[in-house]
């Protein structure tokens, strides 16, 4: 009972991370056809942001919304300086991987240079724990493993329901007729880096209040976000949410049977097999869209 | 007064002039047709005039007494003209619903969302995209459903002019008929329409104007039976049928 409680508890509170993460990384590509391999950092800059706000003392329930918004305005500005005045030339998403690459690197040791290199942490969002199926786990957790689906459920609705999610699915699909309807295409392709970079902060947030923060603290979320996207699809961000969880949960296995040590080079064993038989990913279909 | 007003329009890529001083009026209600073998540069012209994906290198494009030359694709959108593509370019993952709404909601008219959803439904009536469809994607209709789409997010807009680029390529006989009849109920609206087709009986039996387009400079502007009388026109374009 014990090894399916803690199997359940890590592979949810993992998939969840994953999946916070990975959203975002697939709303810009779905949307703009690029990958951004800032995201990673952007989780850690929303994380020292928090850090930087609750030192404040700004109280946490303002300093969560605010960092969002406050890496949304960051997001924007990304988009604006390193990937915007490239949209249309050629190789542009190889162009672009270097350009985010070169971004992340300023934005790391920038963090390094204005908060130094020793570790941080902010508040958990609910402190304590609790014993659950006989397993101890953080409140922390439970309520990341909690709002996650709401947060993605929000994110489906904001999508699928409201006037601006449908420019958004509409400039992912074609962005030509989308001018020709009228619709502001770099507006909305800024407004995907922000929602995707108020998402990787959301992260940083669930992370820093549950591991000490580190500027590079980036990089293996980012990781792990790219394997769900490719692992669940690169066509819509349902995918990468399914995908999300599977892995959360293979992860947890994995962990428990064969120890952390083991797990990396089988969900890369996994990643590669199922590439091999099924390249557009498990969850996907073959066109760009955030249907 | 004309609705468009093409001035000594020029766009060049390097050394080729796809287009060469072009000028020529359209005026309210009417529909015009363009004409010209390929590479005479039709659908060059469309692009300029609706800056998707480049404007003009030199000339004057005015739409409803504006100058749009300089403005974006989407500010020209607003403006009330709309355009489609010769290739079904429809949004895929889209229902056909969401297709004309897109059209409705974001054509720069202020209106109420029961306003939009009508106007979305409006177009999808005119070109016969019956309401037990409206929940499928656009992927899944035929080529010609999938033209009517086009149509119908256009209608949506509720433009003062449309343009079509060869609105019948890939169509069989009876849809051509059927796009024809479609044509004439969207100018009935009062949208004015300027057209690009290949199929001569297309136009002659839609235009009021027709502009034969050579090698990027206009070769007749006029009537359409008095234009396809040109020997210049025969010998450029209709000269291939004699020779066969």
């Amino acid at each position: 009972m014990d090894a399916a409680a803690q199997i359940i508890f890590g592979g949810l509170f993992q998939g969840s991370l994953y999946a916070v993460m990975a959203v975002g990384l697939a709303l810009i590509w779905t949307t703009i056809g690029v990958f951004n391999f800032s995201h990673g950092v952007l989780m850690m800059l929303g994380a020292y942001v928090a850090w930087q706000l609750t030192a404040l003392a700004i109280p946490f329930s303002v300093v969560v919304p605010l960092t969002m918004i406050l890496m949304a305005g960051v997001g924007w500005l990304l988009q604006a300086s390193v990937v915007r005045p490239l949209i249309g030339r050629p190789n542009i998403v190889l162009v672009v991987v270097i350009t985010t690459l070169a971004a992340a690197s300023l934005i790391e040791n920038g963090t390094l240079e204005v908060w130094g290199p020793r570790s941080k942490q902010i508040p958990a969002l609910v402190d304590g724990n609790a014993m659950l199926l006989g397993v101890g786990v953080s409140l922390h957790q439970i309520t990341i493993i909690f709002i996650t689906p709401f947060i993605l459920l929000a994110l489906w609705l904001f999508l699928n329901r409201t006037r601006t999610g449908l420019a958004l699915r509409a400039v992912a699909q074609n962005e030509d007729s989308a001018l020709l309807v009228g619709l502001n295409v770099k507006m909305l392709y800024g407004l995907a880096f922000a929602i995707s970079a108020a998402l990787a902060a959301l992260a940083g947030i669930f992370l820093g209040g549950y591991r000490f923060m580190s500027p590079v603290m980036g990089a293996d979320p980012l990781l792990k976000a790219l394997i769900v996207v490719v692992f669940g699809g690169l066509s819509s961000i349902n995918g990468p949410i399914f995908a999300a969880y599977l892995i959360g949960f293979f992860e947890a296995v994995c962990s428990y049977y064969f120890g952390l040590y083991w797990t990396p080079a089988l969900l890369f064993a996994v990643l590669i097999i199922t590439l091999m038989v099924r390249p557009e990913g498990i969850f996907s279909g073959k066109s760009r869209g955030l249907a | 007064m004309a609705l468009l007003q093409v001035r000594n329009v020029t766009k060049a890529f390097g050394s080729l002039k796809a287009l060469d001083n072009i000028s020529f009026d359209v005026a309210p209600g009417e529909i015009f047709g363009i004409a010209g073998p390929n590479g005479s540069g039709k659908s060059t012209l469309f692009n300029v005039i609706t800056s998707i994906p480049f404007g003009p290198d030199r000339g004057q494009v005015v739409f409803d007494g504006i100058e749009i030359q300089r403005k974006s694709g989407n500010d020209i959108a607003r403006l009330g003209l709309a355009r489609t593509f010769q290739r079904e370019t429809s949004f895929d993952k889209l229902t056909v619903f969401e297709n004309a709404m897109i059209g409705a909601v974001y054509c720069g008219r202020r209106r109420t969302s029961s306003e939009q959803r009508e106007s979305a439904t409006d177009a999808l009536n005119l070109v016969g995209i019956e309401r037990k469809r409206f929940g499928q994607t656009a992927d899944e209709l035929s080529v010609y459903d999938r033209k009517c789409l086009m149509l119908a997010t256009a209608v949506a807009m509720a433009p003062r002019m449309l343009l079509l680029d060869e609105p019948a390529s890939g169509l069989t006989k009876p849809e051509i008929e059927s796009s024809i009849g479609l044509i004439r109920r969207i100018a009935e609206r009062g949208i004015t329409v300027v057209l690009i087709e290949h199929v001569l009986t297309f136009l002659m039996s839609l235009s009021q104007h027709l502009l034969v387009l050579n090698q990027g400079q206009v070769l007749a502007l006029g009537e359409p039976r008095s234009v396809i009388a040109d020997p210049r026109v025969i010998e450029a374009y209709l000269g291939t049928r004699k020779a066969g």
